[in-house]
């Protein structure tokens, strides 16, 4: 059970709702820093959520990415093991030559997965893909490449422990369910709407 | 060459920059293997970091875009049709130079018009320098008139300030208490790059930050604490009301508008009726504004009393019918709250700016290539409405820029100063972006010849006689300045120019071969990029070349007309009067009745009181998306993805049309017809749609748009000072 599992220094996400302009920068720059095609993958998606009439409407986004669950149902229900979290920091990684692919599968961690992490692309029995959270990067002192490209820094990533200390533990935003089953890895400053 | 940092997978780290026209100057790490950008990096040295757009993060599908114009080549079938053959190199340059040989001879140098745009607004390749000197030297031109970002903005500066100098740097916000985003949507014109991040900060620390705008734009939604929704085109009508409300109540700061402006009498005169029986009150303000009179009084005892408050106004509110009324009205109230030349304030010419050197910090630049005597210029008197210290060409010779299309199709007949035979484009997609796309058709087909450079086939390419392919920013040097810190920028060459494609200093060079003027070839790309640093605050040429960037190291952010406010004896203003000039004894003197002396309101003629709008009831205007730089970008497909292009109606109008979100829908006045899936939303006051601009114009057979092309709905008339019109339009709105 992974929820049982040590994990030395688990990484996370922060994400400050009240900045994000919903530019769209993160979403190009995971596509570009992956070489992902455009198409039905997206590791990163941002939704847009919408309030209100005219003339008070109110508007803001949420950044969609996978945020390393503590407790991560996709691992539990791949029927090949094919989804692991690193012992060293909890990024949740897909090995894809592990994967039966969706046609076989039927995308069992997709449909498990509240945030809709899992993605596949536009073939035959895709395999699953998703946010690997720049596991490359960190390697090189470098945190991900959404946290790094956002003009306007609304996103923030370290370790969690670090994350809490820094920005507290907001777990709240609109569009947003933190899932008690999963844990998300995620802190948030949420924006609060004028109207609802 | 400095040390080249290996990453993973054995990539060359090479910084460059990107400067397309989209208000922003961003830096780039540009990861190359093998001679391939494999990937990019925004900016990650120190803050404030010059991070870049969505667009920026999909360059590499610009530059290995599938459908990008690869070589040379010579339309085939009809004008407009899209029928090219490729030709080689000496082909094409033989061909444009022998036609610019035969019009010159046959017709006089006036019947070459010359076109560029924004489409690069770097400092060598950018404008028109390259091909303006070219033909310049050659054999003279007929230019064009008229700034179409913000004429209007740069018209009412002169005359104001006396300078068009007028923007702090974007980093003073953080000195304001309070801020007005008037028209001003940063997350999706970026203008500049960190001006959004400027304003988060300011948020949190507790200004107050307040946006006017016909719609409730991403900008609005994140920063903006009030959003009070407007009227398009009646911008003018609410700042006069203000101004009445701070007389009235004795809110304005007498002290400063007596020791540093002039003619405030004969603007207060009007504005409380007292010149023509009209007392411009808020409630006067309200019918034609669509903003209550509350909410204005409320805005202009805050900005009254807030001090400091930087007024931003946005350069679409100048788009309009009488735009230079708008700009000269927000100044009139910068300086009556006495905000000029104060930390934290702002002269109300913000958007005048940060792109570009020279209308905020005063960056020391060398020479740029000149755009050089053009002869043509001179064979006819200068425009009554050119003002003395503007010293831009205001020659009758000149085609305003809204009347390319209008004069190519009736020449000298329709009172133009020639017959033009032969149209050169450069860094513009004239067909695509002026207005009145209808009459872009009937004109090219009066051509004799057309040369596009280009790097798409786009919908003006479409209708060249010769496209010659220029090559992206990455495929040559170039430098520009500017930003909300203020630096400089290398733009440097990361790859080699692809296919056959070629820098347009390489195609000038060709084509002067040609032409007979080796004159031109004085300086290299290199020389001039030196010659333009030499004469700069930037140290070493090579070192700020390979790490792309320098700033400019200032204690604190740039206040325009500090040294006017705090010195005024030794800084007078650079006006007749030596001070700001709310009354202009200059436009007073031109008598044009459209222009006076002091800011006013005009009813527009396709504005929301226009009796037309009994048949086109809704007003439309063009604004940016986060997925284009105007027309750039439109093709690349991780941007196509982000969103749909679509008209953005609110829910009320599209209820009344039956109208369904994501309905086709066309959208139609007297000039054309487009069609276009509709959003349908909260976000836009009714009596307003908004159809992206940038959106390429694909006419069907019948000449219906299918691309969503605002431009086949909008006015090519001009405003009083010469603004372009773009927002002031009427147009209906049925189910497709």
């Amino acid at each position: 059970m992974h929820s049982e599992m040590k994990i030395k220094l688990q990484l996370g996400l922060y994400f400050n709702q009240t900045r994000c302009t919903g530019c769209y920068a993160c979403i190009v720059a995971c596509k570009d820093w992956h070489n992902i095609p455009a198409g039905p993958a997206s590791w990163l998606r941002v939704h847009s959520i919408e309030k209100g009439i005219y003339p008070n409407p109110c508007l803001g986004f949420f950044v969609v990415l996978c945020y390393q669950c503590i407790d991560p149902p996709c691992i539990t229900v791949c029927p090949e093991n094919a989804i692991f979290k690193r012992e060293d920091d909890g990024i949740v990684v897909v090995d894809r030559k592990r994967c039966l692919g969706r046609d076989v599968c039927g995308g069992k961690c997709s449909d498990i997965c509240p945030y809709n992490v899992p993605q596949y692309d536009a073939e035959d029995n895709p395999k699953m893909q998703k946010c690997d959270f720049c596991l490359e990067r960190w390697s090189e002192g470098k945190k991900p490449i959404c946290v790094c490209s956002c003009p306007t820094r609304a996103l923030d990533a370290g370790p969690l422990i670090e994350l809490q200390v820094k920005y507290g533990d907001g777990k709240k935003g609109e569009g947003f369910n933190y899932s008690e089953r999963c844990k998300p890895s995620i802190i948030i400053h949420p924006k609060l709407y004028l109207a609802t | 060459m400095g040390s080249v940092k290996r990453s993973i997978n054995q990539e060359k780290e090479v910084m460059s920059g990107c400067a397309h026209h989209c208000g922003g100057i961003c830096l780039w790490k540009v990861h190359v293997k093998d001679g391939l950008i494999t990937r990019l990096e925004a900016d990650d040295g120190p803050e404030p970091q010059l991070r870049g757009c969505a667009k920026g993060h999909a360059l590499r599908q610009q530059i290995y875009a599938p459908d990008r114009l690869k070589y040379p080549i010579k339309r085939i079938g009809q004008r407009g049709s899209g029928e090219f053959q490729r030709i080689s190199w000496s082909e094409a340059l033989d061909t444009v130079a022998s036609q610019l040989k035969r019009v010159k001879d046959t017709y006089g140098p006036s019947a070459i018009l010359f076109s560029y745009g924004g489409g690069n607004v770097s400092l060598l390749h950018g404008m028109g320098r390259i091909i303006g000197r070219l033909l310049a030297m050659f054999s003279g031109y007929t230019g064009t008139w008229s700034a179409p970002s913000w004429e209007a903005a740069l018209f009412a500066s002169m005359v104001t300030y006396g300078t068009t100098a007028v923007a702090n740097t974007g980093d003073d916000v953080l000195n304001s208490k309070l801020i007005i985003l008037w028209g001003v949507d940063p997350v999706v014109t970026i203008h500049s790059t960190n001006f959004t991040w400027y304003l988060i900060q300011a948020k949190e620390k507790g200004t107050k930050i307040i946006s006017i705008d016909p719609r409730y734009t991403e900008s609005t939604a994140t920063f903006a604490h009030q959003w009070i929704p407007i009227k398009p085109s009646t911008d003018t009508a609410m700042l006069l009301a203000m101004a009445y409300v701070m007389i009235k109540e004795n809110l304005h700061d007498r002290v400063f508008i007596d020791q540093y402006t002039m003619g405030f009498d004969k603007f207060r005169d009007y504005v409380l009726g007292i010149e023509d029986g009209i007392p411009k009150t808020p409630s006067w303000a309200e019918p034609i504004t669509g903003v209550s009179a509350t909410v204005i009084e409320k805005l202009s005892r805050e900005y009254a009393t807030t001090k400091s408050a930087a007024l931003i106004s946005g350069i679409a509110p100048g788009r309009t019918a009488f735009g230079e009324q708008f700009h000269r009205a927000t100044m009139t109230l910068a300086s009556m709250t006495g905000n000029v030349g104060k930390h934290g304030g702002e002269a109300a010419g913000r958007s005048l700016g940060d792109q570009y050197p020279f209308h905020t910090y005063p960056f020391k630049v060398g020479p740029q290539m000149p755009y050089g005597d053009n002869p043509v210029d001179k064979e006819a008197p200068i425009r009554n409405i050119a003002l003395k210290r503007y010293k831009v060409p205001r020659s009758y010779a000149r085609v305003h820029f809204a009347k390319q299309a209008d004069a190519i199709l009736k020449g000298k007949a329709g009172g133009y100063h020639a017959d033009y035979k032969l149209f050169f484009v450069f860094n513009g997609n004239p067909v695509n972006q002026h207005a009145y796309a209808k009459k872009w058709v009937e004109a090219l087909h009066q051509l004799e010849f057309m040369v596009v450079m280009e790097q798409f086939m786009t919908s003006t390419a479409k209708y060249a006689d010769i496209v010659l392919p220029t090559c992206t920013l990455w495929e040559r040097n170039d430098i520009i300045a500017g930003g909300t810190t203020p630096h400089y920028v290398y733009l440097k060459k990361v790859i080699e120019p692809m296919y056959e494609s070629k820098s347009p200093l390489q195609i000038a060079f060709e084509l002067a071969d040609r032409l007979g003027i080796p004159e031109y070839k004085d300086k290299s790309e290199d020389e001039w990029l030196r010659m333009l640093i030499e004469g700069s605050e930037v140290p070493d040429y090579d070192d700020f070349k390979e790490k792309s960037i320098y700033r400019v190291k200032l204690s604190e952010p740039y206040v325009a007309f500090k040294d006017n406010i705090e010195d005024p004896g030794n800084h007078p203003f650079e006006t007749d009067s030596g001070k700001i000039e709310i009354y202009s004894q200059e436009l007073a003197d031109k008598q044009i009745p459209l222009l006076p002396p002091i800011p006013k309101y005009f009813d527009p003629p396709e504005g929301p009181n226009d009796p037309l709008t009994s048949k086109y009831p809704l007003q439309l205007i063009t604004c940016r998306t986060k997925r284009r730089a105007h027309t750039q970008f439109e093709t690349l497909p991780w941007l196509r993805e982000l969103e749909d292009n679509r008209v953005m109606i609110n829910t009320s109008d599209a209820k009344a049309r039956r109208i369904q979100n994501n309905d086709l829908v066309s959208v139609f006045n007297d000039r054309g017809k487009i069609v276009i899936p509709a959003m349908v939303t909260e976000r836009i006051m009714p009596g307003v749609i908004n159809v992206p601009q940038g959106a390429w114009f694909s006419p069907d057979e019948k000449g219906i748009d299918r691309g969503g092309c605002p431009n086949v709905l909008t006015n090519d008339e001009y405003s009083p000072c010469g603004a372009l019109i773009f927002n002031t339009a009427l147009v209906q709105v049925e189910k497709a």
